[in-house]
Parts: C-alpha cells; sequence; structure tokens
C-alpha cells in the first residue's frame, strides 16, 4: 500500500468512524484536555495500523481495537508531556460529542450519565459495555478482546447490573 | 428508560454536530507525531548502543596507540555491551504487538514486553556493569602494578580511581531499580489486572 492509498483510507475513516472514534475517547477520557490527547493517540495509531489493514476484519471491528488497546496503554498527560506541554490540536477540533439529535433533556442527561458510569467501569468491562450500546454482536465483540463468546453473554450480565447500580435512581428498568 | 432505550438513545449521538475536522491539518499532524516518535526510539538507540561502540572504537585506538592491551579488554566490554542491545532490540521488535491485534494479543504482548525490561533492569549488574567493573578493574590494577615503586600515592590513585567507578556503578544500579519499581512494576500489576479482566 503507498502513502496515497493509506491517506485516501485515512480520511474515508475519519469521515466515516469520526463518531465512533469519538465515543470511546469520550468514555475513555474524563477531561477534554485528556480526550484530546487520547483522540490524537487514537488517531495516529488508526493511520499507523492503515497498512495492516486486509479487509478481513469489518472497519468498525478494526477500530474498535486500535482505540481499545491505544486507551489500555495511554497514560494521562503523556502526549502533552511528548510535545512539551504544547496543545496538539491547533485547528478547530473538540472531541466533544453534541447529543442534538436527542430527543429530549432526560436522554441527554442520562448518556452524559451513562459517559460518566462507564468511566467507572474497570478497562475491559468498559469496552464491551460500550461495543454492546453499539450493538455490535457477540462474535464481534468476541474478536475484538479476543476472548470466547461464551465468556460475553457472562460479562454482559454483570456489567448491564454494574452500570444499573451506578444510574438507579434515573434508571430502574435498565 | 430501559436499556433497549438507553440503547437508542446512546446511537443517536451526533458526531458532526458540532465537530469540525480540518483533515488536512489533521493529517499533518499525525504523521508529523508519527515520524517524531520515531525519531524518538531512533535517537534513543543512537544514545545508548552508539556510545557503547563508540567507546569500543575508542579504546582500540587507544590500545594500539598505547601497546596497552587492558585497553583492547575495555573495547571488548564495550563491544559486548553494544551487541547484547542491539540483538534485544531486535528480537524485542519482532516480539511487538499490533494496535490492531485483539485486546488480549495486545495485552500478553505488551506485559511480555514490561516482563523483559524489568529482568533487563533488574539483571543491568550482569549484563552491562560487571563486564564494565571487570574491564576496568583489570584496567586500573594494571596501572598501578606498571608504575616503578609503586608507594603509598600510586596505590591511593588506584583505591579512589576503583571507589569512583564503584560510586557512579553503584547510582546506575539503584536508578535501574527504581525504574522498575517505580514505572514497571505498576506497569506490569495493571497489565496483569487487565488479563485478568478478560479472562474473569
Amino acid at each position: 500500500m503507498n502513502a496515497e492509498e493509506q491517506e485516501t483510507i485515512f480520511r474515508r475513516w475519519l469521515n466515516d468512524h469520526l463518531g465512533l472514534m469519538l465515543k470511546l475517547v469520550r468514555a475513555g477520557a474524563a477531561t477534554p484536555e485528556d480526550q484530546d490527547d487520547l483522540f490524537q493517540e487514537v488517531l495516529v495509531n488508526v493511520w499507523s495500523s492503515i497498512r495492516a489493514f486486509r479487509g478481513e476484519a469489518r472497519e468498525t471491528t478494526w477500530i474498535y481495537r486500535v482505540a481499545f488497546n491505544t486507551t489500555m496503554a495511554w497514560r494521562r498527560g503523556e502526549w502533552r508531556r511528548r510535545r512539551g506541554h504544547e496543545r496538539f490540536l491547533k485547528f478547530d477540533v473538540s472531541p466533544q460529542l453534541q447529543p442534538s439529535h436527542l430527543d429530549s433533556l432526560p436522554e441527554r442527561e442520562m448518556v452524559e450519565r451513562l459517559y460518566a458510569a462507564i468511566r467507572q467501569l474497570p478497562k475491559v468491562d468498559a469496552s464491551l459495555a460500550l461495543m454492546h450500546l453499539d450493538g455490535l454482536s457477540y462474535q464481534e465483540m468476541a474478536e475484538v478482546l479476543g476472548i470466547s463468546e461464551n465468556y460475553i453473554g457472562v460479562k454482559l450480565n454483570r456489567i448491564r447490573k454494574q452500570l444499573a447500580d451506578q444510574l438507579k435512581g434515573a434508571n430502574d428498568e435498565l | 428508560m430501559n436499556f433497549e432505550e438507553l440503547q437508542k438513545a446512546w446511537q443517536s449521538q451526533d458526531p458532526g454536530a458540532k465537530v469540525l475536522i480540518n483533515a488536512d491539518g489533521l493529517l499533518n499532524e499525525v504523521r508529523r507525531n508519527q515520524q517524531q516518535f520515531r525519531m524518538t526510539i531512533f535517537w534513543r538507540d543512537v544514545r545508548e548502543v552508539g556510545v557503547a561502540f563508540l567507546l569500543t572504537v575508542l579504546f582500540l585506538y587507544l590500545g594500539v596507540r598505547h601497546h596497552d592491551w587492558t585497553d583492547a579488554v575495555l573495547a571488548l566490554a564495550c563491544f559486548g555491551i553494544g551487541t547484547f542491545m542491539v540483538v534485544d532490540r531486535l528480537l524485542q521488535r519482532r516480539k511487538q504487538p499490533a494496535s490492531s491485534d485483539s485486546l488480549k494479543t495486545c495485552i500478553e504482548g505488551s506485559l511480555l514486553q514490561v516482563n523483559h525490561q524489568i529482568w533487563l533492569l533488574k539483571n543491568v549488574l550482569w549484563w552491562y556493569l560487571m563486564p564494565l567493573t571487570a574491564a576496568l578493574g583489570i584496567s586500573i590494577g594494571h596501572s598501578v602494578w606498571r608504575t616503578p615503586n609503586p608507594g603509598f600515592p600510586a596505590l591511593m590513585v588506584g583505591v579512589i580511581s576503583a571507589l569512583f567507578v564503584a560510586l557512579v556503578y553503584w547510582g546506575i544500579y539503584r536508578l535501574n531499580q527504581y525504574a522498575v519499581r517505580k514505572s514497571l512494576e505498576p506497569r506490569r500489576q495493571e497489565l496483569e489486572t487487565l488479563l485478568a479482566g478478560l479472562d474473569q
């Protein structure tokens, strides 16, 4: 794959999967500065991974893998330290998802609370929760995490319960 | 709100509404950062391995010039350390996990690397300090031995040199052990927890 093809794929992925990347970033880091850091780290790894992409996995599954692996290895403030405390983004990008299409204020608040609850989960469980919320199949989740499908169901039950506990009061039906 | 409704709300978040992406600028930054990262790794290797090989050449030159075989011993020690570092880097590079591997493979790969790093630093005495100490000991001992009528001053110079070297090496050893405790052990623990989280 030459540099031009790599760039074309990167632009397309950025266009098609930006929402997914931003959701994962927002769930992985709490403050805007940290989200900014993590977002850059994810993008660099997505860019580097393109040459290894053979189309055997779905693009979304691939991006989940790269983003999760990046989040697991990511250290708060590392990027800023590497960049000498300089803000990386000089252009107008802010990884803030705006739940603007959500119908009502309670729904928006619920999504906000959900992000906060996911950040409280252990990292592996948070990864599963995100994929579950995005509607991935057990097979896809198993593929991303590298564990058997049997585990997924058991783990998801536990995670749903944990999330329900954290969102208690706001959502009794989970 | 039940889970399905929550899921629906989650999926209807719109990322494009307020996010403006300057794709060209972003691409340039990503490229620049990847290059910068590669250069950082490259210069780290040059610094660590390059110094060892540079000293090898320097001691060989001094040995030939002064007809002193102890310089050849020092050169050999430096060459051995440099070679060890190169071989180790090459072997480890092959085992590096890709960011597109499954999470479990990636964590296992990272754990292997951290364990290896811990092994290296814990054993810095054997592959780095000991060869140099032995070579320097031979060199200093030989210098004192060759001094005609080695009286008290010559002995003192030898002892002070040996003490200075020992102090520097002790510092290097402590620094390495501090790095293991402060950064590598917690990282290993973190990775083990993640792995356990996948297996539970």
